[in-house]
């Protein structure tokens, strides 16, 4: 009685995959999907850049200021704040401006770059800290992965600043 | 008077099952490899038709022999195979429509333009847990420059895993072809002597990616053991280290994927080595199908442990009547084995039993779903093949 | 006023431990990961086994505290001389975990060949399981309480601007208690049961993690002899 139970709910079982298999293409996917999607996992700011904190407009193109993004654990990665230039097509071939990072209505940086109109070839330039919260650096330069860059990506351009800590550099 | 003895030819064991009977239940795979295909049918594109309606006959044709022959093994192993030579072509193509480049510049990453793929997920697990970020650079949902992305990658993986558990290396993985073809290649063994301790080698590389990869917040496997990044996408090199990662992936796909392949005739990346196949063969606990020995019929030849493209059979493991953790359900013991004591089997019925039924119960979910999934990439593969043929 | 200075120092160092622990564990947790795992099942092995590891992280925590209260405050800050130092720490780390692997602590459990199901029988089981040596232990925990991860010199900035060596001290093994509350967790690996597979995967585990140790090592002293 008991193996006989059992063969009836393995059969059950058995049926239930095919109908999961059947489902898949059509009603599974999409939910699975989005429940994935639901559970409010979102790609690692080192690479998204974070959330926007502010957008400042401009004549004729809009600065988005994002919240500082901090590594976790280990990761090999400087604190940093985003800023993104949009749209990129419409900023000059040679830009600067001053932005402030932390909202407290002093510029923190300086930025000049060299925008080519090329999407597929890197910006050059210059960014000045104005206070020591903050890190210059120059590209082209030394390779600091994802908290020090000056890069096109979706329409925008996006510049990356430095934190300056104590015991930001291993 | 007496002339010399005559051989009698071999004669061939008559077919497993008549035509019409398997053509009967070849069927519903034909009519569902329709339906799988009907959009891209419905679209326009001559090199998308031929390619659909090619992917169509080929796996029904496949299933058919399989019906017909009572073997698995060797059709399963051409629909594998050719998936994972295909795979790189369309995906490349596609790389190169969409990047022009099969690098991933740091721009692509910035914009969540990396493809996902199934090996990174046992990698993902602890971070996302603790923290809900995912330490990939793709994206959540699909973008016009990434359909491959995290959230349906996932999606795909859960609903293979529920029908298939670990058989997800034997239909579904787009890489694992690659080396079963090299592996199918000589008709000898050249190295017959392997360490079972091999086949534990994975686990210890599934803990150290997924501490590693937790303890850094990077996908650890990617940035650093993928031998197949050397055909699908990898960093651009801008650095000694990128130069050293590539120099990794490289090597290990000639030695893991064609090299040890060719010389074994096993399949040493997956069964020696891939991380995800260990993380996956723990859904074998929970999976319905499995293979079982009866051990009433077997004599111990160990035919199925040299046919085994894994080592997921030991002489202990056959004594008990089952398989090992890491069996991939291809079914080359039940193929080899001569005294039918290798048979397929649901968990909860009696073994031998009516094993006929436990292997169609599990072909249909495998091949309705290696029909959606690799069927489609060998179809954009092979459209993809046809618009690069001079044929005017 | 002392006895509140005191208490608020007392207060920050535990929170700091606590609040870097999680960094303290991914940076140390690789190398007390496989180490645990080669042990001999048994909360009380493992237990004894964590409080040699912890002892000497502690004599670690303690010396650095006393170099770093000497030196001043700028070594901390200064990271340009620390590179080479992380590097042979690391360096140091995975020949530990190789001996680790190499079955040092345990000479009788060598791992031999056998056609059991999948696993490894171990070629000569003892009659009674000895006890793991403390040397294993001790030179981990001093080696992983002595590695510069920065949650480790943030503490370091901070103990060094105390005015007195015992307040550092103090300090330090108050941060040390914060950080070693995440490590607790490991213990649970003491009921696990050690078959020979197992123990098999924890040592190649350790072998690969060595490697990883080793490559990190080995790049940060290459970097600093060529780049300074």
């Amino acid at each position: 009685m008991h193996k006989r139970f059992l063969a009836v709910f393995a059969y059950i079982g058995a049926a239930l995959s095919l109908i999961v298999a059947a489902c898949t293409p059509f009603v599974l996917l999409g939910a699975f999907s989005q429940a994935v999607a639901r559970t409010g996992i979102h790609v690692d700011a080192v690479y998204t850049g974070g959330t926007i904190s502010r957008t400042v407009m401009r004549d004729g193109y809009q600065v988005d200021i994002y919240r500082p993004v901090q590594p976790h654990a280990l990761q090999n990665v400087q604190p940093f704040v985003q800023i993104a230039f949009r749209p990129a097509d419409s900023l000059p071939l040679r830009f600067s401006d001053e932005i402030d990072l932390d909202g407290d209505g002093r510029p923190d940086v300086r930025i000049r770059l060299v925008v080519p109109k090329d999407r597929n070839a890197r910006p050059t330039g210059e960014v000045f800290a104005l206070n020591d919260a903050y890190r210059s650096f120059r590209l082209p330069g030394s390779d600091r992965g994802f908290s020090e860059l000056i890069a096109q990506s979706n329409g925008a351009l996006l510049v990356r600043v430095p934190i300056n800590s104590q015991l930001a550099s291993r | 008077m007496a002339s010399a003895a005559i051989p009698h030819p071999k004669r061939r064991p008559p077919p497993f099952r008549s035509v019409t009977r398997s053509a009967l239940l070849t069927l519903p795979i034909a009519l569902w490899a329709l339906l799988m295909f009907t959009p891209t049918l419905r679209s326009p594109g001559l090199n998308q038709h031929i390619g659909a309606f090619a992917t169509i006959a080929f796996m029904t044709a496949l299933f058919f022999l399989m019906m017909r022959t009572g073997k698995t093994y060797r059709w399963r192993r051409w629909f594998f195979v050719a998936l994972g030579f295909l795979f790189p072509v369309g995906f490349i193509a596609s790389l190169i429509h969409l990047r022009g480049s099969m690098s991933i510049s740091l721009e692509h990453m910035l914009g969540g333009d990396t493809p996902f793929c199934h090996m990174v997920i046992p990698m993902i697990i602890i971070p996302a847990a603790l923290t809900r970020t995912v330490i990939f650079p793709g994206s959540i949902l699909p973008t016009a420059s990434n359909p491959h992305s995290i959230a349906v990658m996932i999606a795909l993986w859960l609903a293979f895993t529920l029908v298939l558990g670990k058989a997800w290396c034997s239909y579904a993985c787009f890489f694992g072809g690659i080396e079963e073809g090299f592996a199918a290649l000589p008709k000898h063994i050249k190295i017959r002597k392997l360490d079972p301790r091999l086949r534990l080698v994975p686990w210890a590389l599934l803990i150290v990616v997924a501490v590693l990869s937790a303890a850094l917040f990077e996908p650890f496997y990617c940035r650093w053991l993928c031998p197949f990044k050397t055909v699908t996408e990898f960093p651009t090199v801008t650095s000694v280290q990128t130069a050293i990662q590539m120099a990794i992936f490289v090597s290990l796909f000639i030695g893991l994927v064609v090299v040890l392949p060719f010389l074994t005739k096993k399949r040493t990346q997956c069964g020696f080595f891939c991380p995800f196949g260990a993380f996956q063969s723990l859904f074998n606990k929970i999976n319905l199908f499995e293979i079982r020995f009866d051990r009433t019929k077997c004599v111990d030849c160990t035919l199925c442990q040299t046919a085994c493209p894994t080592m997921a059979l030991s002489a202990q493991s056959i004594r008990e009547g089952k398989t090992l953790l890491n069996c991939m359900k291809c079914g080359a013991c039940v193929d080899s084995c001569k005294k039918h004591a290798a048979v397929w089997h649901l968990k909860g019925t009696p073994v031998a039993v009516k094993p006929e039924r436990a292997r169609l119960l599990f072909l249909y979910g495998a091949w309705a779903l290696a029909t959606m999934l690799g069927g489609s990439i060998l179809a954009n593969s092979l459209a993809t093949i046809i618009g690069f043929l001079p044929l005017r | 006023m002392a006895v509140s200075s005191i208490s608020t120092h007392a207060a920050e160092a535990l929170l700091l431990g606590l609040a870097t622990g999680p960094v303290c564990l991914a940076s140390c947790g690789p190398v007390v990961l496989p180490w645990m795992l080669v042990q001999p099942q048994g909360l009380r092995v493992h237990a004894r086994q964590m409080t040699l590891f912890l002892a000497a992280r502690l004599a670690g925590y303690l010396l650095f505290a006393s170099l770093i209260w000497a030196a001043g405050a700028a070594i901390a800050r200064s990271w340009s001389d620390h590179t080479w130092m992380f590097g042979a720490i690391q360096v140091l780390l995975a020949g530990g975990l190789l001996v680790y692997a190499a079955g040092w602590p345990h000479a009788h459990c060598v791992i031999a060949r056998s056609d059991a199901p999948g696993l490894v029988q171990i070629a000569s089981p003892p009659t009674q399981s000895p006890q793991p040596r403390a040397r294993g232990a001790v030179m981990l925990g001093f080696l992983t309480g002595i590695n510069l991860c920065p949650p480790f010199l943030v503490a370091g900035v901070r103990a060094a601007q105390l005015p007195t060596l015992a307040g550092a001290l103090f300090f330090f093994a108050l941060f040390f208690a914060g950080t070693a509350v995440w490590f607790m967790p490991f213990l649970s690996l003491g009921v696990v049961r050690r078959t020979p597979s197992f123990l098999t995967v924890a040592r190649m585990a350790a072998v690969l993690l060595a490697c990883w140790y080793g490559f990190t090592g080995a790049s940060l002293l290459i970097e600093k002899a060529i780049y300074g």
